[in-house]
C-alpha cells in the first residue's frame, strides 16, 4: 500500500518536472499562451507570423462543448477581478484611520467607483462558485486521471490562493461586518490545536484586530495571492495545453477534428464572456454590497451577516453538522484534493466509479445546499452568545420590559 | 505546685542557662528558645482564626489598624485570661459601636490624612436609624457594622464591598426585603424591586452608569431619611439639574414649593423612576386636571408636539442609517442630528416649566434639521436607483453583440467552410 502510494508520488513528480521544462518552450509567442489566450502548439522554427496563423488554425477536439466553458470563466472572473482590484487600490488606503473613509468615497464621489467595487465583489463570490462548478465537472468527467493529475493538484491550490484572496480582502472594508467576522474567523483559527494560536497570531499582529492586522492583509491580499495565482495560472494553462482536453472514454478518431479555434471557438468564447460581464453588472447594480457602520472594536454587534459564500458554507456546516460535522466535511474535500493520487485507473464512466461518484455528489450537493442555507442564517458570533449568557444570568438583574411606547425615546443615544 | 509553674521553673533554668536574659524578659525569651515569637500585633488570631481572612482583605488590615484597637486585650499573651486582660471590649453592642468607630472615624485630625470625611456620626445621629438606635435603643436600627461589615471593611470603590454602588441596594435589602422586620414600622419591602426595574436601575446595573443614584443617592447614606414634600424636587435636581430649574419657574414648581404638590412625584414615581413617555402626557396631567379644563388642552397640545419631535428624530436617525448604508459620508448629518437631539431634550426640559412657545419652538427645529437629513439620505437613495439604469445600455449591448456572434456562428457553419 505504501509503497504503491510512494511509486504514484515519485511519478507524479517526474511528470511534474517534464511539464514545468515544457512550459518554457517557446518564444515571443508563448506569452499568449501562455496566459490561455491562445490554444495549439508553437512551432519556434517557423517565423512568427505563420506560427501565429498556425496557432490559430488549431482545431479542437470533438468532444470539447460549452461544459467546458467554466474553467475560461473563472479566468474571465479573475481578469475582471484584477482590473477592479488595480482601479481599487488607486483610492483605497489600508490604514485603520483612512480604510473606512476611503470606501465611503469611492462608492460615493469616485466615478463609477461604485461599480468597480461592487464588480469586484461579485465577481470574488462568483469565482468560488464558478470554480467549484469546473471542479465538480472535471470530477465528474474523471478528467483529474493520469496524464492530468498535476492540473487537478495545481488547480486545487489555486482553490485555495481563491479562498485566501477572499479570506483577506475581506477586512479590507474595514466595516462592522468586516472587522467582527475576521476576529470571528482568527479566533476560530487560534482554538485550532497545536499551531492554531502561534497562526493567528502571526496573521493578527496585534492582541485585537487592528491596523496591523489590517496592513498584513492587504499587503497578501495585492502582492502576495496575485503573484501565487500569476505563476499557478500559467502552470494549469500550459498543463492543459499539453495534455489537451480530457477524452472521453471510448474516444476513436482524430483527436484534432473539431472546431477551429479562430473564428469558430474565439467567438463562442466571446458569447460566454459577454454573458458573464452582463450578469456580473447586473447582479453589482442590482445588489450592491452596502457599507456597514465603521469597524468598532469596543462595540459587538449583536449578529454578523456574512456577504462571501466560504464563511456562508462553514457556518451552515457548523450550524447543523457541529464541528466534528465540519471536521469530517473538510476531511472530505481534503480526500477530494488528493483523489488522483489514489483514483489512477482509467474508467471514465460514473457508472463503473460508484463509490468516488457518491463521495463527489454528497460534497457538490452539500456544498450547494450549505451555501443556500448559509445565506439565511443570521448567526451571533460566539463571543456575544457569551455576552447574552452573562446578560441572563441570575447575578444581573433582568432587563425592563421595553414594551412602553416611550422606551425608545428614554432609550435613545445619537448614532455614533 | 502544678505542672505549669514546674514547667516554667525547668524553662527558666534553661533560658537563664542558655541566653542569661535579664529576669524581666524570661516569659518572652522563654517562648523564643522553644521556636515562638510573641505577636505583638496579631496575636489574637492564634485563636480567633475564623476573623483573619475577612479582616486581612479590609483597608483597616492594609493601614495597619490592631485588633486590640477596637477590642482591646492583650495580643501578645498566650493565654486566655492573660490576652483578655486589662482595656478589653470584646465584640461591642449596637450602640458602643457607633461610639467605638467614632473614636476615630470623627476625628478630623486623623481622617484628614485618609481624605475621609469625619461627620458620619453626627450625620447617623440625625439618621432614622440613627434616632431609633442612639435615641430609643432599638436594636433592630442598623450600627456602622450591620453595612460595612465588622473585620472586611473595604473602600466603597472596591467592587466587594458592600457599599459599592452596585451592591448598595442588596446591602439596603437585607432589612428593607424583611417583610416581618418592615411590617413593625409599616414600611414597604417592594422598594428595590421597584428600583431595579427604573430608569436609575438599569443606568446603575444594566450599563453600569455609576452617575446614576442608589438608594443613598436620594435618602443620603449616614443620615438616611426619606425626602419630605418640600425637600423632593431639591433631591432630584441635583442631578437633574436643568429640569429642575425650570420646573421651579413654572406653576407647578410655585406649588411644589408651597408644600401642595409633591414636587417630582407628581408626575413620577420614586423608586421605579421613569420617564413620562411622549405618548402618556395627556393622561398623566388628566390625573389631576379634569377633561375640558385649559390645563388639560395644554397638556393634549404638549404632548402632539413631543410626540412629533420624537418621530422626526427617529425618521431623522433612519435617514443617517441609510445614508452609511449607500456609503455616504455621515460626518456632517451626524453634527446635524446632535443638534436635533439636543433640541428633543430641551423639549423635555420646557415641558417642566410648562412653556409651550419654547416647545413650539424646539419642535420646529428638531422637524427641520429631521427634514433636510431625509432629503439627503433620498438624494443618495436616488442616485443609488439611478445606477441600475447601466444595465439598459450594458444588456442591449450584450444581446447586440450575442446576437452578431450568433449569426456569424450560423454563417461560419452553413457555409463551405468545415466549422
Amino acid at each position: 500500500m505504501l509503497g504503491r502510494f510512494w511509486r504514484a508520488l515519485a511519478q507524479w513528480a517526474s511528470q511534474f518536472w517534464a511539464d514545468l521544462k515544457s512550459s518554457t518552450d517557446a518564444g515571443l509567442l508563448s506569452i499568449p499562451r501562455f496566459l490561455g489566450l491562445l490554444y495549439g502548439p508553437i512551432d519556434a522554427k517557423l517565423p512568427i507570423d505563420q506560427a501565429f496563423r498556425k496557432a490559430l488554425n488549431y482545431r479542437l477536439a470533438p468532444h470539447v462543448g460549452w461544459r467546458h466553458a467554466l474553467g475560461g470563466i473563472a479566468y474571465l472572473l479573475f481578469i475582471i477581478l484584477v482590473v477592479t482590484g488595480v482601479l481599487l487600490s488607486i483610492h483605497y488606503r489600508p490604514s485603520a484611520q483612512e480604510a473606512y473613509p476611503s470606501v465611503q468615497h469611492i462608492v460615493s464621489q469616485v466615478t463609477l467607483g461604485w461599480l468597480v467595487r461592487d464588480l469586484h465583489a461579485w465577481s470574488a463570490n462568483l469565482l468560488v462558485v464558478v470554480i467549484l462548478a469546473h471542479m465538480a465537472r472535471v470530477f465528474f468527467d474523471g478528467a483529474y486521471k493520469p496524464p492530468r493529475e498535476t492540473s487537478w493538484l495545481v488547480g486545487v491550490l489555486l482553490l485555495f490562493v481563491v479562498l485566501a484572496f477572499g479570506a483577506t480582502g475581506y477586512l479590507l472594508p474595514w466595516d462592522q461586518e468586516a472587522y467582527w467576522t475576521v476576529t470571528e474567523a482568527l479566533n476560530i483559527t487560534a482554538a485550532v490545536p497545536l499551531l492554531g494560536g502561534a497562526v493567528a497570531g502571526l496573521l493578527r499582529g496585534d492582541p485585537i484586530v487592528t491596523g496591523a492586522t489590517l496592513s498584513r492583509f492587504f499587503g497578501t491580499h495585492v502582492i502576495v495571492l496575485p503573484w501565487m495565482a500569476f505563476a499557478l495560472l500559467a502552470f494549469h494553462f500550459t498543463l492543459v495545453r499539453r495534455h489537451g482536453v480530457a477524452p472521453p472514454e471510448k474516444t476513436t478518431g482524430d483527436l484534432g477534428s473539431g472546431r477551429r479555434f479562430f473564428p469558430s471557438h474565439l467567438l463562442r468564447s466571446f458569447m460566454v464572456a459577454v454573458v458573464v460581464c452582463a450578469v456580473v453588472v447586473s447582479l453589482a447594480a442590482l445588489f450592491p454590497r452596502p457599507v456597514g457602520d465603521p469597524a468598532n472594536p469596543a462595540k459587538m454587534p449583536d449578529a454578523i451577516r456574512s456577504t462571501w459564500v466560504v464563511v456562508d458554507v462553514s457556518r451552515a456546516i457548523t450550524h447543523y453538522l457541529g464541528v466534528w460535522g465540519f471536521a469530517g466535511f473538510s476531511l472530505l474535500a481534503l480526500g477530494l484534493a488528493f483523489v488522483p493520487l489514489f483514483d489512477r485507473r482509467p474508467e471514465r464512466s460514473l457508472r463503473r466509479r460508484p463509490v468516488v461518484a457518491t463521495i463527489g455528489v454528497v460534497f457538490f450537493l452539500g456544498l450547494l445546499v450549505a451555501w443556500i442555507a448559509g445565506r439565511n442564517l443570521r448567526s451571533a458570533p460566539p463571543s456575544a452568545l457569551g455576552r447574552q449568557a452573562v446578560e441572563q444570568s441570575p447575578l444581573v438583574p433582568a432587563a425592563p420590559q421595553p414594551a412602553t411606547a416611550g422606551d425608545t425615546s428614554s432609550e435613545r443615544a445619537g448614532p455614533q | 505546685m502544678n505542672a505549669r509553674t514546674v514547667l516554667g521553673t525547668i524553662a527558666l533554668a534553661v533560658a537563664t542557662a542558655w541566653s542569661a536574659a535579664p529576669v524581666g524578659v524570661v516569659r518572652a525569651a522563654t517562648i523564643q528558645s522553644v521556636g515562638l515569637q510573641p505577636d505583638t500585633a496579631y496575636g489574637c488570631l492564634a485563636c480567633h482564626a475564623d476573623k483573619r481572612t475577612s479582616f486581612v482583605q479590609g483597608v483597616h488590615a492594609e493601614r495597619g489598624i490592631q485588633c486590640r484597637d477596637c477590642h482591646g486585650g492583650d495580643p501578645a499573651a498566650f493565654e486566655l485570661p492573660a490576652a483578655h486582660r486589662g482595656r478589653f471590649i470584646g465584640a461591642p453592642g449596637k450602640v458602643a459601636t457607633v461610639a467605638l468607630c467614632g473614636s476615630c472615624h470623627s476625628d478630623p485630625n486623623r481622617m484628614r490624612q485618609y481624605g475621609l470625611p469625619s461627620g458620619q456620626v453626627a450625620e447617623f445621629r440625625t439618621s432614622q436609624h440613627g434616632r431609633l438606635l442612639l435615641a430609643n435603643g432599638n436594636l433592630d436600627a442598623p450600627t456602622c457594622t450591620s453595612c460595612h461589615d465588622a473585620h472586611k471593611i473595604l473602600r466603597p470603590d472596591d467592587a466587594r464591598s458592600t457599599v459599592y454602588p452596585t451592591n448598595i441596594p442588596a446591602t439596603c435589602a437585607r432589612c428593607h426585603e424583611n417583610k416581618p422586620l418592615m411590617a413593625k414600622y409599616g414600611l414597604r419591602t417592594d422598594q428595590i424591586e421597584q428600583f431595579r426595574r427604573s430608569a436609575h436601575g438599569v443606568a446603575l446595573f444594566r450599563k453600569q452608569n455609576f452617575a446614576a443614584p442608589t438608594c443613598m443617592g436620594c435618602h443620603g447614606s449616614h443620615s438616611a431619611l426619606p425626602p419630605t414634600v418640600t425637600e423632593i424636587a431639591n433631591v432630584c435636581s441635583r442631578c437633574h439639574a436643568l429640569v429642575g430649574q425650570a420646573f421651579g419657574r413654572g406653576p407647578h414648581g410655585q406649588a411644589a414649593h408651597a408644600g401642595k404638590l409633591a414636587g417630582c412625584l407628581g408626575c413620577h414615581q420614586n423608586h421605579d423612576t421613569e420617564r413620562v413617555p411622549d405618548d402618556r402626557i395627556a393622561s398623566a396631567c388628566a390625573r389631576c386636571h379634569a377633561a375640558g379644563t385649559r390645563a388639560s388642552t395644554l397638556g393634549t397640545q404638549i404632548q402632539q408636539r413631543a410626540v412629533q419631535a420624537s418621530q422626526d428624530l427617529q425618521a431623522a436617525e433612519r435617514a443617517i442609517g441609510n445614508l452609511t448604508l449607500a456609503g455616504r459620508q455621515t460626518g456632517d448629518a451626524r453634527f446635524r442630528y446632535q443638534t436635533a437631539l439636543t433640541a428633543y431634550q430641551q423639549i423635555a426640559q420646557a415641558q417642566h416649566s410648562l412653556d409651550f412657545e419654547e416647545m413650539e419652538d424646539l419642535a420646529r427645529r428638531v422637524r427641520s434639521i429631521s427634514r433636510d437629513l431625509r432629503g439627503m439620505a433620498e438624494v443618495a437613495e436616488e442616485q443609488r436607483w439611478e445606477h441600475k439604469l447601466l444595465l439598459v445600455p450594458v444588456w442591449f449591448l450584450a444581446l447586440a453583440s450575442l446576437v452578431l456572434a450568433w449569426f456569424a456562428l450560423r454563417h461560419l457553419e452553413s457555409g463551405g467552410e468545415r466549422p
